[in-house]
């Protein structure tokens, strides 16, 4: 009896430990990074597991990263805005940019003022997208979004959803009131408030990227702010009536930057990492992942989507779009907080 | 038998019962015990860029009562767990009801057994069949176009919620309720009627009475596990309706802010622990 | 006749309202086209084999079985051996100790998650599947032990006095005598542990990092993207445990 228990202990902790393979390489990612298309070929090529957290928010990121013991991570996918926070905390380390393809990278998302710090690269972008209206063709137009004012005016109450995340959408109103993203203050807020307010008023829901994507594309909402092509490329296919735009006063832009953590204990492995996530191929997987679908910042995946991907990301807009948009808000921690107390008062509105 | 002899084996028997109860006792003290109050002077502490700062300081309590959205989320919690324990029981008693005494015996187990059989579903995914039938283009909505009538709003609202859990509780309760009808006597029916009570008297003074302790028990339960969950208000609710849970997890997720999460945590627990007061001297038969 | 319509008419709505979910789940993970929503689009397994070929899915229900076995395990022991302190009478602050190893039944998951999420952080404990089943194994430890209590009587601690008159030791005694007399109560207590530990996702949620279980991979599912795959996931884990719960109902019937 004693024997079997044993042995069906000593199974059950082999099989715990489930691990194909003996090297395992821990990112902290974002949804679109856990694709098999994405890490299936990575971990073949290189005879590893690779072991990802998804995480929602730089703050979630910082404090996981608190938790944990040095050495935990190898892997960095952060909000290009937020890199010089993790830089000057210590987390990330340097890259060797002789080793990563800047040639074909969008010039707008080389981003040295977030990624180059005192002569040296810390991050590098990996695929970058808008916060903007995503809208149904067949019920609203165009010209009626033109703009951005219009969607809290209560011309569309009941029509549309609000994407459930505080930095672009805040960031979003502040450039359709005006403001410019990278100056924002305490000032600032109140207005952006009182607008945040006006537009819960007309808003049949607030949520998270599924429960927005759902909403727009099963009917039950025309507008979905906050929204772009992450939340409706993917859904050309099955969708044709959706459509993104950017109003006239512009849109906020996001991007993502992919780093190696300074206190890696591999850190060889997870440049690989970062170079094959920056491949064209990689680049391409990443573009069109199942989480969502944004544009990739190496333009040399260009050569590895299909014409119809293309244009559901708008690829030969994108010097168009790219002049109009402004960088997502960085606030300090002061304002940061701020932000998140009005955003909690827009959730309970 | 000596007197020591006696003694003897008692002072046994006591070290036995107490190296038994031992383990339990130490986990629950070590997993249970310990996080709580770790936890409870968690909420006195702060966060900061640098992380978290130990202090005592009230801090975290002034910003729950100063702030009305926080506010506003505790009294939507408590507003929403009171709609769903309310129409759990009322929906659940006539069914726990006419299983036990209208259905004949042998019926009896297939139809309590259909009545948990959801519960069997998984959790996350129940709150989401719920979406499905409540959207604006979901089921119930297409019946009702279908007919000609007009379409409802019931997707991403209060409504939405509180029909969620109480489809949840409404099991929950229908056996909670059932196990104390089964276990009245039947001849105290009979005893009112031929006292001369109508059914109606008998129910409002004999049964009720009785089955009381199965309707507080069951509503306590609801009470405790609806106001502390997740999926549902965020599933369902849509953004509109914030629930203290959901503040909760915007602590936890968004500002990494361990301290503040720990105070709603045991604000929460204070509502748990004031149903359970007001609960608890119905949980037992009037001994009478 | 009367009063026969109206309780019929009860049960129906009432037995409406309680499937009505579960049937819509169901009948929309067979659905052809691209959302689980109305109109129905035709008939299709291909979800069905979408979640079946769904490595991490996969992975999730097998980690899910795991912990539910692991933490169940400890649940009943920990259960069975406290109702057998408690019930024999001889136990000081007998009440106390009642009260305190069942008091995790009325604390919200959410907060008990929190509390062991805080305490590992401050210790520098690194969170698993590991911490997922104690978590788990704190939840299910008072409901295995108030089921074993409520087996446990006169008559078993009479047969266990005999046995120990007749030279039993105390292992054999527990082994021998109480465990196959409360048998079906320990089997329920187990099954009932499994299935809360299966489908439990807030303390799952908190507690995991990279290895995590079903319910909280289904979240990430709901979170990607709205599709029958979820229906196709729903159900199959609703006949999963209908399963269960169906072999359950037979070894306890046929005890009888």
């Amino acid at each position: 009896m004693l024997k079997k228990v044993s042995v069906a202990l000593a199974i059950t902790t082999a099989l715990w430990s489930n691990s194909a393979h003996s090297q395992e390489l821990n990112a902290l990612v974002w949804c679109d990074h856990t694709d098999d298309a994405l890490i299936k070929p990575f971990e073949e090529k290189h005879g590893v597991t690779v072991n990802l957290k998804e995480y929602e928010g730089t703050g979630a990121a910082l404090s996981l990263i608190e938790q944990s013991q040095p050495g935990d991570w190898d892997v960095l996918v952060i909000d290009g805005v937020d890199v010089p926070r993790a830089v000057s905390a210590g987390i990330l380390g340097e890259l060797p940019t002789d080793q990563l393809p800047y040639d074909s990278l969008f010039p707008e998302l080389v981003m040295e003022e977030n990624h180059v710090i005192d002569g040296k690269t810390y991050a590098i972008s990996e695929k970058f997208g808008y916060n903007t209206v995503s809208f149904n063709k067949d019920k609203v137009s165009q010209e009626d979004l033109a703009d951005m004012t219009k969607l809290w005016s209560g011309d569309f109450s009941g029509q549309l959803a609000v994407y459930d995340y505080y930095l672009p959408v805040m960031g979003m109103l502040a450039v359709g009131l005006g403001k410019e993203t990278a100056n924002l203050t305490m000032d600032d807020l109140p207005e952006i408030e009182e607008a945040l307010l006006a537009l819960k008023d007309s808003a049949a829901s607030v949520g998270e990227v599924v429960a927005s994507q759902t909403a727009i594309a099963t009917g039950e909402v025309d507008i979905l702010v906050g929204g772009g092509e992450w939340v409706t490329a993917g859904l050309t296919a099955t969708n044709p009536e959706l459509d993104w735009m950017i109003p006239d006063q512009g849109a906020v832009r996001w991007s993502q930057s992919i780093g190696v953590f300074a206190d890696s204990k591999q850190p060889d492995l997870a440049l690989e990492f970062v170079k094959h996530v920056l491949s064209p191929e990689g680049q391409a997987a990443l573009a069109t992942s199942s989480c969502y679908w944004a544009m990739p910042a190496n333009s040399a995946a260009g050569d590895m989507l299909t014409d119809g991907q293309k244009t559901a990301l708008r690829w030969d807009q994108q010097s168009e779009y790219l002049a109009k948009a402004q960088l997502y808000p960085a606030p300090d921690s002061e304002l940061d907080a701020a932000m998140q107390d009005v955003w909690t008062r827009f959730l309970a509105r | 038998m000596s007197q020591t002899a006696a003694t003897s084996l008692e002072t046994a028997e006591r070290r036995r019962a107490i190296a038994l109860a031992a383990p339990a006792f130490l986990w629950t003290l070590g997993f249970f015990v310990l996080p709580f109050a770790i936890m409870f002077v968690l909420s006195f502490w702060q966060r900061t860029d640098e992380g978290l700062v130990a202090s005592w300081t009230l801090e975290n309590y002034r910003t729950f009562f100063g702030e009305t959205a926080y506010l506003e989320a505790a009294l939507n919690s408590i507003e929403i767990t009171l709609a769903v324990t309310f129409f759990s029981v009322l929906l659940a008693y006539p069914l726990a009801w006419i299983i036990a005494e209208e259905l004949p015996a042998r019926y009896r187990r297939l139809a309590l057994a259909m009545a948990i059989i959801p519960f069997w579903t998984s959790y996350v995914v129940r709150s989401y069949a719920w979406t499905l039938l409540l959207a604006k283009r979901g089921v119930i909505n297409t019946w009702l176009s279908d007919w000609g009538l007009p379409v409802l709003d019931l997707a991403n609202s209060r409504i939405a919620t509180v029909t969620g859990f109480t489809h949840f509780f409404t099991m929950l309760l229908v056996l909670t309720i059932y196990a104390s009808l089964v276990q009245m006597p039947p001849n105290l029916k009979r005893a009112a009627a031929d006292l001369g009570a109508g059914p109606f008297a008998t129910f409002r003074h004999v049964i009720l009475p009785l089955t009381m302790p199965g309707i507080a028990v069951g509503a306590f339960i609801t009470f405790a596990i609806c106001i502390g969950d997740y999926v549902t208000p965020q599933i369902l609710g849509g953004g509109n309706d914030l629930a203290l849970p959901q503040l909760i997890m915007l602590q936890v997720g968004r500002r990494a802010d361990l301290p503040m999460a720990a105070t709603l945590s045991i604000i929460l627990m204070i509502f748990v622990t004031i149903a359970y007061l007001a609960t608890a001297r119905y949980m037992k038969v009037e001994g009478r | 006749m009367k009063r026969f319509f109206v309780c019929g008419l009860y049960l129906l709505l009432l037995y409406g309202f309680i499937f009505l979910p579960v049937i819509v789940l169901v009948v929309f993970s067979f659905q052809a086209g691209r959302f689980p929503i109305p109109p129905f689009q035709g008939f299709s397994l291909k979800w069905h084999e979408a979640v079946l070929g769904d490595e991490d899915l996969m992975v999730a229900l097998f980690n899910s079985l795991l912990v539910a076995t692991v933490s169940s395990l400890v649940s009943l022991v920990l259960g069975f051996l406290a109702a057998r302190a408690v019930s024999n009478g001889s136990l000081p602050f007998s009440k106390g100790i009642r009260g305190l190893i069942t008091a995790p039944i009325s604390v919200s998951y959410l907060v008990i998650g929190l509390g062991l999420l805080a305490s590992l952080n401050l210790m520098g404990i690194g969170l698993s599947l590991w911490t997922v089943g104690i978590g788990h194994a704190v939840i299910n430890t008072p409901l295995c032990f108030a089921i074993c209590l409520s087996a446990m009587g006169e008559r078993q601690i009479t047969a266990e006095r005999a046995a120990r008159d007749l030279g039993a030791g105390e292992m054999s005694v527990m082994g021998l005598v109480t465990a196959p007399m409360i048998l079906p109560a320990l089997i329920a207590a187990f099954l009932l542990s499994m299935t809360f530990s299966w489908d439990e996702f807030i303390i799952a949620f908190l507690l995991s990092r990279f290895d995590v279980t079903l319910p909280v991979e289904i979240w990430s599912l709901l979170r990607s993207g709205l599709n029958p795959k979820t229906n196709a996931v729903g159900s199959l884990v609703f006949l999963l445990s209908a399963f269960v719960v169906l072999a359950a109902e037979l070894i306890t019937m046929r005890r009888k």
